[in-house]
């Protein structure tokens, strides 16, 4: 029974010790975030590499590497649809927070970092994407906002409140009372219809 | 019963063009104009097909012709792809499949031109229909406005609108006969949420290429209609939607 209860309180004890040791990173990384995460003042500070070297002085190894990676891939997620609409100036290489209260000494372990990019209005909608970047790499994009629904996925009904014209469910008519039809006719079913009007119309 | 003018079907650039021409003429000018209209849509069919290996364009774009000794109608082509391909965003691409294919701007550009001579022919009463785009000017043999149908989606023998007007470019583009083939040239998926576009507008090739664009959009390219100020629209959507610009010509 003692033993038992030991046991259990050890293990208790290992667990909660397990998670505080993970969890304690995370914490710090997420105190660190919060500055990064409001990159939108549009004043671009560390434009140029050369002009930042005051902020690494301490041994954090990716200096000013991570800044090129996520040039590219950041907007190919956000799927600008101006490409004008793509502000390159965003600061951020001036983030670089300073080198978080690390205790342990796990040496190799990348940091991570999280980077908002500005926001950019386009004519679907407001696209903004934040990637976390781990060393000089991005190991995710996720985009905190996108016009609504996305690409393709919008409902028309979610389209007819932005919209000028009418809509309604789509009807048939006859077609004998007209000259001609417009369609997407490529086949030789649309040959037939058009030889039928034409020899209407003919005769 | 009788009726002024000239109806003639031929099946050229693998679709049906059919020309109408209503003006009361003495039958030999009617056939002249007619060969003469059939004849330049063989010969844009022979410079533009991407069916044909000895075509043009498909020598054009293997690089065995340079854009310096191209024709003056092929480097219009590219020029107006060009700038389409700028004003729709980049979604009209001629390059959408990898190759050369303007095809969405070139049957519509064709009738156009085939029109515009008609006009100054001095048959001002016409109507050219390139496999579902149309272009008309003046009155129908009936005298009245010409009245063009808008194909319904799901029944090919109906419609579910009917345009009318006296100078209209009507260009539809679907997904209904030949499937998905329009591709959404940014992501290399066929295009997904609209069953039809429709644009009407002035110039056909340009009406033709701005459906095609719209089509590839998917759902926001209602949007992309709606902020057209010189072309009025009408699409159907996948969900048997009808939506239609309030400045649409429309007649019952």
């Amino acid at each position: 029974m003692r033993r038992a209860l030991l046991a259990i309180t050890g293990l208790a004890a290992s667990t909660t010790a397990l998670v505080v040791f993970k969890g304690s990173p995370a914490a710090t990384q997420v105190a660190q975030n919060l500055p990064t995460a409001q990159p939108v003042n549009p004043t671009p500070q560390g434009v140029d590499p050369a002009a930042e070297p005051p902020a690494d002085a301490t041994a954090e190894p990716p200096a000013g590497a991570p800044t090129p990676s996520v040039k590219p891939s950041a907007p190919a997620s956000a799927k600008p649809t101006k490409s004008t609409a793509r502000p390159p100036s965003t600061p951020r290489t001036t983030t670089k927070a300073p080198s978080a209260p690390r205790t342990t000494t796990k040496a190799p372990e990348p940091t991570t970092r999280r980077v908002t990019g500005p926001g950019v209005d386009n004519e679907y909608g407001f696209v903004q994407v934040q990637i976390v970047v781990s060393g000089t790499r991005i190991v995710e994009a996720v985009s905190l906002s996108l016009p609504s629904g996305g690409e393709s996925d919008i409902h028309s009904d979610d389209v007819s409140s932005r919209y000028d014209g009418t809509g309604g469910e789509v009807v048939q008519k006859q077609s004998a009372n007209v000259n001609t039809v417009s369609g997407a006719t490529e086949t030789s079913n649309s040959y037939k219809q058009s030889l039928r009007g034409a020899i209407e119309q003919a005769f | 019963m009788t009726r002024p003018g000239l109806c003639r079907v031929e099946q050229i650039m693998g679709t049906a063009i059919t020309l109408d021409l209503a003006d009361d003429l003495p039958p030999a000018a009617l056939h002249e104009l007619a060969d003469d209209v059939f004849a330049w849509m063989r010969e844009v069919d022979a410079r533009f097909s991407t069916y044909r290996p000895d075509s043009e364009v498909c020598r054009f774009d293997r690089g065995e012709v340079l854009l310096s000794e191209a024709s003056a109608d092929l480097r219009f082509v590219l020029e107006a792809c060009a700038d389409l391909w700028g004003a729709t965003d980049g979604f009209f691409d001629a390059y959408a499949t990898g190759r050369l294919d303007p095809s969405g701007f070139v049957k519509g550009w064709a009738a156009q031109v085939a029109s515009d001579r008609l006009l100054a022919a001095g048959a001002a009463n016409h109507c050219v229909n390139a496999g579902g785009d149309v272009r008309v000017r003046g009155f129908s043999p009936a005298g009245a406005p010409w009245r063009v149908g808008i194909r319904h989606p799901w029944d090919a023998m109906a419609t579910c609108l009917v345009l009318t007007g006296t100078d209209l470019a009507v260009a539809t583009s679907g997904v209904y006969e030949r499937g998905r083939h329009v591709l959404d040239p940014r992501r290399g998926a066929p295009a997904s949420g609209l069953r039809s576009v429709t644009v009407v507008g002035t110039d056909l090739g340009v009406a033709d290429a701005y459906a095609t664009a719209a089509l590839a959009m998917g759902t926001p390219g209602l949007g992309w209609l709606n902020g057209l100020d010189d072309h009025t629209h009408a699409v159907v959507t996948d969900d048997a939607r009808q939506y239609h610009s309030v400045g649409l010509p429309l007649t019952d």
